[in-house]
């Protein structure tokens, strides 16, 4: 009977491992007390199911390393440590800063208490409310105390499944910095505020409020749950708190009879984190005359150009790339120095993935640039330059035949043919002048 | 009977703890004291029309936080009033400090707005009322809408235009360059080529040559040689690269000297012979 059953979850593990991918690796390294391991398990079986690799390692262990000669040994960390005052020595601020520029992605909780996290978040352009604070709401009206909220997923989310029922969520909600690369994934809710403890006073908030700068977080405009793509395409993500993954939060319900939404919300955040959703890639780029299909080294002013760029999105359920033809806001630059044009780059309907345009070169000379340069926030950033000189026509590359000249041109083709017919009439002419004798006697008869 | 107490006393808790509002009314000054609008607030429909205030006036707002049911002064842990721009999706929020007698004033001078007033279009605020406590339930009034003076633009961050649709730039191309009507070009080039012609013809026609050897075997491939030099050069203007002109030219170059040779030869043996 056991071998069955581990014949099956042999099956099913390797099915698993089959079914979906990260488009970046598998491997992912959790930092977490081992303690508490069982209390997200079903968001670590989740991802166990998906196909990851997860290797675990309490705060303070000193392996495995996150980087072994200078090369990140995973492609994904999790830093689930919120009340870990020590770390291993080699997890710093630096460190996971070196990975995310090494493409590594990120997914870290906040807690309460200051520590490493806290001490790197201002470098991603979130602003903490000061420590041991945490997000209460009275509303609405519920069982639970009010450090433990219910909010909504918004339906606009592209990275949140929008039909998915409201989040539990508790613990440390956060305002973002104007850094476009920063987004909320999950705002906080309206009726939200951040306060030391749930014993704070209207006065207490009042002061706070009165000290002007940053003495109240409150609001919408704060989130719970951030995302932040780094330049290099490395993404992070930030969460308020980690009980947002907990078996506890993803059993309970949130009204009778619903589930919450958490145990998708937690699948979601990993998943764009770990590079499975809205990720794009281009594929090739090429351009040529219109009429033409090979692209040339330079164009000449004037030239009509097409630009054709193909482009890919990852289907983790296939781990697959799959042409993508979705996107109806991609711009193609015409550079030099600075855009001398820029214009949309539709889809191409019936081919999918493929988008193209068509447009004049400018008539300036220089050394140009197609430039696609696609950042939305979300979606991986997509990127491409090619260099290309514009020349002026060359010598013989004008018009031979202008309406101004053509007194010069007749003139020049008269003349010419002027010279064949002398020719002719010389070389033919009969050598014993006798014409010539008889033009002499003509005129002396005419005297 | 036991499974469902903690429901009944949950029921009573709730039924127990109703928040309201007391006598709540908004006042606009003028910068120099003139009431310019006072107004009891409903708890269920904003007033009409939305409350406007010009850069000089002062909004003056004050309730009573009470319970519903015995009417007793109740102090919540958070009274805030909540801006929100549904235009630009800004909001701003404002906690209110609350009296033990459960009094609350709050005052909004234009001429100096407080740091929680959000960014304004031309939207109206709506101003909202949230009262939370772990004692009542918790309520939100929609007090009014609030017409401020628009303030300046939140300045976005450098990069931010990046991240969404740029505006399209076109080149614009040099005007095309003027050319003169072509019947006045063709009118010259009519000139240019039948004046000398006629002339040319004329005289032509008064000698009138004799030309017997015009196709004589000697004679007829120079003259064609010296025609295939003509077309070679109207070639090198229409399409021919200079390289290709000076190999054709040598070639055609060596024909044309044994043809001329033949040619001139045989010229000067006839004049040699024709003389007497």
């Amino acid at each position: 009977m056991w071998s069955f059953y581990t014949f099956i979850l042999l099956i099913f593990g390797f099915v698993s491992v089959l079914d979906a991918k990260s488009s970046s690796g598998n491997s992912v390294l959790v930092i977490l007390d081992p303690a508490r391991q069982p209390d997200y398990s079903i968001f670590f079986n989740g991802l166990k199911e998906k196909g990851y690799d997860l290797t675990f390692r309490a705060p303070k262990d000193e392996a495995p390393v996150l980087i072994e000669d200078d090369i990140p040994s995973f492609a994904h960390v999790i830093l689930f440590a919120p009340d870990s005052k020590h770390f291993g020595k080699d997890v710093t601020p630096q460190a996971l800063v070196q990975l995310l520029s090494s493409q590594t992605n990120l997914l870290i909780a906040l807690g309460q208490k200051q520590n490493l996290v806290t001490s790197l978040a201002p470098e991603f352009s979130l602003i903490l409310p000061p420590p041991g604070s945490s997000l209460v709401s009275y509303f609405p009206e519920r069982k639970e105390p009010p450090t433990v909220v219910p909010i909504d997923v918004p339906s606009s989310s592209k990275i949140l499944s929008s039909s998915s029922s409201p989040v539990w969520f508790s613990g440390v909600p956060f305002a973002l910095g104007n850094n476009p690369l920063v987004f909320p994934i999950l705002s906080a809710p309206a009726e939200g505020f951040a306060a030391d403890s749930e014993g704070s006073t209207a006065d207490a908030l009042f002061d706070a409020a009165d000290k002007g700068g940053e003495g109240l977080w409150a609001g919408s405009q704060l989130a719970v749950a951030a995302g932040f793509q780094a330049l290099g395409g490395a993404r992070a993500t930030w969460v308020g708190g980690v009980e947002l993954f907990s078996d506890e939060f993803a059993k309970k319900e949130i009204s009778k009879g619903v589930k919450s939404g958490n145990q998708q919300a937690a699948a979601d955040l990993a998943a764009w984190t770990f590079q499975e959703s809205l990720v794009l890639r281009i594929d090739s780029t090429t351009h040529h005359l219109v009429g033409t299909s090979v692209p040339k080294e330079h164009y000449t002013t004037n030239d009509v150009v097409e630009y054709v760029a193909q482009i890919s999105r990852f289907n983790p359920s296939k781990d697959k790339w799959e042409p993508y033809s979705g996107l109806d806001d991609l711009q193609l630059e015409f550079t030099m120095l600075d855009p001398h044009i820029r214009t949309a780059l539709p889809p191409v309907p019936g081919s999918p993935g493929k988008y193209a345009v068509t447009f004049r070169v400018p008539d300036r000379h220089g050394v140009f640039k197609f430039v696609v340069d696609y950042k939305r926030k979300g979606w991986t950033h997509l990127q491409s330059s090619t260099t290309v000189p514009v020349v002026p026509p060359r010598h013989d590359g004008y018009p031979r035949f202008l309406s101004a000249a053509w007194p010069y041109y007749a003139g020049a083709i008269s003349t010419s043919l002027g010279f064949f017919l002398f020719s002719a009439i010389y070389l033919a002419g009969d050598p014993r002048e006798g014409n010539l004798r008889g033009l002499r006697a003509k005129s002396t008869k005419a005297q | 009977m036991k499974l469902f107490a903690p429901l009944l006393l949950l029921a009573a808790t709730v039924q127990a703890s109703i928040l309201t509002l007391q006598s709540p009314k908004f006042t606009i000054s003028s910068k120099n004291g003139d009431q310019l609008r006072s107004e009891p607030i409903s708890m269920t429909q904003k007033p009409s029309p939305p409350l406007q205030l010009s850069p000089a006036d002062t909004l003056k707002l004050s309730f009573q936080i009470v319970d519903k049911d015995n009417g007793k002064a109740v102090q919540p842990q958070q009274v805030f009033l909540r801006f929100y721009d549904e235009e630009s999706g800004e909001e701003g929020i404002q906690p209110l400090r609350v009296a033990s007698t459960g009094k609350v004033k709050f005052e909004l001078n234009m001429s100096k707005p407080p740091l929680s007033l959000p960014p304004t279009s031309t939207a109206p605020l709506q101003v909202t009322l949230l009262l939370g406590s772990s004692s009542h339930a918790p309520l939100k009034v929609q007090l009014f809408d609030l017409y401020v003076p628009a303030s300046y633009p939140v300045v976005p961050h450098p990069d931010e235009a990046s991240f969404h649709l740029l505006p399209e730039i076109q080149h614009t191309f040099r005007p095309d360059p003027k050319l003169p009507p072509r019947f006045i070009s063709a009118v010259f080039a009519g000139a240019v080529v039948f004046g000398p012609w006629v002339v040319f013809l004329v005289l032509l026609f008064t000698i009138s040559p004799r030309i017997p050897r015009l196709f004589s075997p000697n004679v007829l491939p120079f003259t064609l040689s010296l025609g295939a030099f003509e077309y070679l050069l109207y070639q090198y203007w229409v399409s021919l690269k200079l390289g290709d002109v000076l190999l054709y030219g040598a070639v055609l170059g060596l024909v044309t000297l044994f043809t001329g040779r033949r040619a001139l030869s045989s010229i000067a043996e006839k004049r040699m012979g024709a003389k007497p």
